[in-house]
C-alpha cells in the first residue's frame, strides 16, 4: 500500500513535468504540437551525447539539453508554425511528420538499437521498505518545482499575463498591444526547454530509445485533455490521477494494461466533458 | 455527375496500365507495387473519412485492425472460410466505425483527433491482453491463410481490389453527397442550417471509411499471411497514411492513389541507398516540404499544369 503511494507520488511528478510544457502550447497556442515527444526524445538523447560521451559534467548536461530545447522550440514555431498561420489541423500534421524525421534522424546518428542512461543523481533510499532512487525523487522535486514556479510566473509576471491574454482571446490581447507572436515564440521557447528536461528524466527512468516519444506524447495528451485548457493546477491534479491509476493497474492488475486506462480516460473525458475537468468552457 | 469522355479515358487508361504492367515489370518490384496499391486502398478509406469533412483521424489502423484480426481469427482459429471471413469482418469493422462515429458527435478537430489516437492505442494494449489465445498476445499470429500465390496473382488481386474501391470512392464523391461533404468541412452550422442531417452525413462518411478499411485490412491480412500489433497499430503506419493522402492531393481520391504509389516507390528506391529506417529520414523531410509548399498536393500541381496546357491550346 504504502509503495504503490511512493510509487505512484514520483511517477506522477515525473509525469507532470512531462506535460506542463504541452500544456503550456496548448493553452496558449491552442494548437497540439505532437512533436512534442520528439523534444523529450532529442532532450534525452543530446544529455546522454554530453555526458556520457563528451564527457561534460551532469549538471551542465542538462542545462545544454534545455538549451537546446529552447532552439528547437524557436525553430518549429519560425519555420513551421508562424508559416502555416494558425491553420492548427496542417500544424498538426506537420509536427507529426516532424516528429517521424527527428525519430529517424536520431536512428541515423544514435543507431536503432535503445540505450540505458545512467542516473542523472546517483543512489538509493529505502522508505517503508520500497526502494526510491534519488533520480526520481530530484526528478519530482525539480518537477514541483518547476509547476509551482511556472505557475506564478504566468500570474504575477507581465509575460505569464501576457500569455494568459492571447490564451483567452488573441484579437483581444493584440487590440491590447500585446504581439501575440512574440508571446507564442515566448511560450514555444519555454515548452521546449521543459520538453528537453522532462526527457533527460523521463530517459533516465525508462531508457534511451528512437520510438520514446510515443508514449509520454501520448502521457501529455491525456494530462492535458482531462486537465483542460489553461489550467497549471489542473495539469498536476491530472497527471497525479494518471499516474496513481498506472501504478494501481501494474501493481493489482496486469503489468500489460498500463496504458489502457490512460487510453479511456481520454476517450472518455473527450465524450463526456470535453472542455475537460478543470478547463474553461469553449469548444 | 458531371462524368466527361476524358474521365473515362483516364480510368481505362490506369486500369490497361495496372492489367500490363506484370508483363513490363520485375517480380521484386511487382511485390512493391502490390503493396502500394494497399496503401492505395488504406489511404483512399482515411480520405472518406477524413478527406473532406475535416474530422482528422489519427488514428485509422484502428479500424484497418480490427478488420485485419477478424478475418484472421476467423479462418485462423475458427476455420471459418476466407470467402465468408472477409464479409464478416467487413462488418465487424463498420460496427467498430460507429465506436469512432460517438466522439464525432460532439467534438471536433483536434480533439477528434486525439480519440481516434487513444483509441488506436488502446487497441494496440488490449489486443496483446485480451484472450491473447485468439490474437496471438505480443508476437501476433502467422500462417495464416492467404489468397493467392505468386507476385502476378497477388498483384491483380490488390489491383482490381484498389481500382474498384478508387472507382466507386471516386464517383461517390462526385455526387450531392460528396457536395455536403465538403460543405461539412467547411462550416458545419451552415450545413445544418440547410436542413441537412449532420449525423447522418457524418455516420455515411465514417461507414463508408470503414468499409474500405475493413475490406483492405482482410485482404492485406490473408495477402501477408501474419500480423502483429506492433507493426499494425503503429505510429508509423499512421504517418504513412497520411502523407501518403496528403502528397497526393487530399479529397479527391485520385490524390492518395498517386500519393501511395509515389512514396511507396521513393521508399524502394532509397532501399540501396539507406537500408534501415534512416530512409523515413529523407522520406519524412520530402513529405514535410511538399505539405508546407503545397498543401493540397501532386494532384493540385498536375491540375494546375494540365489547366494551363489547356487553356494554351484553346487559345
Amino acid at each position: 500500500m504504502l509503495q504503490i503511494l511512493i510509487q505512484g507520488m514520483l511517477l506522477s511528478g515525473l509525469y507532470a513535468l512531462i506535460a506542463v510544457g504541452f500544456t503550456l502550447i496548448f493553452s496558449v497556442g491552442r494548437t497540439l504540437n505532437l512533436a512534442y515527444g520528439a523534444y523529450l526524445m532529442l532532450g534525452g538523447y543530446l544529455y546522454f551525447w554530453a555526458s556520457q560521451s563528451l564527457g561534460v559534467p551532469k549538471s551542465l548536461a542538462v542545462l545544454m539539453a534545455m538549451a537546446f530545447g529552447v532552439v528547437l522550440g524557436i525553430l518549429k514555431f519560425r519555420l513551421i508554425v508562424k508559416p502555416l498561420k494558425g491553420d492548427h489541423i496542417a500544424v498538426e500534421i506537420s509536427t507529426l511528420i516532424l516528429a517521424v524525421v527527428l525519430q529517424a534522424g536520431v536512428i541515423l546518428i544514435f543507431g536503432d538499437s535503445s540505450k540505458i542512461l545512467l542516473p542523472i543523481v546517483g543512489g538509493v533510499i529505502y522508505v517503508a521498505g520500497a526502494p526510491v532512487t534519488y533520480n526520481m525523487l530530484i526528478a519530482t522535486l525539480a518537477s514541483w518545482t518547476i509547476l509551482l514556479s511556472l505557475y506564478l510566473f504566468i500570474r504575477r509576471t507581465d509575460i505569464g499575463r501576457a500569455m494568459q491574454a492571447v490564451s483567452m482571446d488573441t484579437k483581444g490581447a493584440a487590440i491590447c498591444g500585446i504581439e501575440p507572436d512574440r508571446v507564442n515564440l515566448i511560450t514555444w521557447a519555454l515548452s521546449g526547454g521543459l520538453g528537453a528536461l522532462g526527457g533527460v528524466f523521463f530517459a533516465s527512468y525508462t531508457q534511451l530509445a528512437p520510438s520514446m516519444w510515443v508514449g509520454p506524447l501520448i502521457i501529455s495528451v491525456a494530462v492535458v485533455i482531462v486537465g483542460g485548457i489553461g489550467s497549471i493546477i489542473g495539469t498536476l491534479i491530472v497527471a497525479h490521477i494518471v499516474g496513481f491509476m498506472e501504478v494501481i493497474v501494474v501493481s493489482v492488475l496486469a503489468p500489460e494494461l498500463r496504458g489502457v486506462f490512460t487510453m479511456g480516460l481520454i476517450i472518455l473525458v473527450l465524450v463526456l466533458r470535453p472542455q475537460g475537468l478543470f478547463g474553461r468552457e469553449e469548444l | 455527375m458531371g462524368l466527361r469522355w476524358f474521365h473515362f479515358a483516364a480510368w481505362g487508361l490506369f486500369a490497361l496500365g495496372l492489367a500490363l504492367l506484370p508483363e513490363l515489370v520485375s517480380k521484386g518490384t511487382l511485390r512493391t507495387l502490390i503493396f502500394a496499391n494497399y496503401l492505395a486502398i488504406f489511404a483512399i478509406s482515411w480520405d472518406l473519412l477524413s478527406g473532406r469533412t475535416g474530422y482528422i483521424s489519427f488514428g485509422h489502423p484502428f479500424l484497418i485492425g480490427i478488420g485485419a484480426y477478424t478475418s484472421a481469427i476467423l479462418t485462423k482459429r475458427f476455420g471459418v472460410e476466407v470467402e465468408i471471413a472477409i464479409p464478416i469482418a467487413v462488418i465487424v469493422t463498420m460496427i467498430a466505425g460507429l465506436i469512432v462515429l460517438l466522439p464525432a458527435l460532439r467534438i471536433r478537430g483536434s480533439y477528434f483527433a486525439l480519440v481516434t489516437l487513444a483509441f488506436m492505442e488502446l487497441m494496440y494494449q488490449l489486443v496483446q491482453v485480451i484472450r491473447p489465445d485468439l490474437t496471438g498476445g505480443t508476437r501476433g499470429m502467422s500462417g495464416i491463410q492467404t489468397l493467392t500465390r505468386g507476385a502476378v496473382n497477388g498483384f491483380y488481386l490488390s489491383s482490381v481490389l484498389m481500382f474498384v474501391i478508387a472507382v466507386a470512392a471516386w464517383l461517390l464523391l462526385r455526387t450531392r453527397i460528396g457536395t455536403a461533404l465538403t460543405a461539412l468541412g467547411l462550416n458545419e452550422s451552415a450545413v445544418e442550417g440547410s436542413g441537412l442531417s449532420t449525423t447522418k452525413l457524418k455516420m455515411f462518411a465514417f461507414m463508408a471509411s470503414a468499409f474500405v478499411a475493413g475490406l483492405g485490412g482482410a485482404f492485406y491480412v490473408h495477402y501477408l499471411g501474419s500480423i502483429a500489433p506492433r507493426a499494425l497499430f503503429d505510429i508509423n503506419f499512421v504517418f504513412t497514411i497520411i502523407v501518403a493522402v496528403l502528397i497526393g492531393g487530399a479529397s479527391t481520391i485520385v490524390g492518395p492513389i498517386i500519393g501511395a504509389f509515389f512514396l511507396t516507390f521513393l521508399l524502394e528506391y532509397l532501399r540501396p541507398f539507406l537500408p534501415g529506417a534512416e530512409r523515413y529520414f529523407i522520406y519524412g523531410g520530402i513529405a514535410l516540404l511538399l505539405y508546407m509548399y503545397q498543401p493540397k498536393g501532386i494532384y493540385a500541381m498536375v491540375m494546375k499544369a494540365w489547366h494551363s496546357l489547356h487553356e494554351r491550346a484553346t487559345k
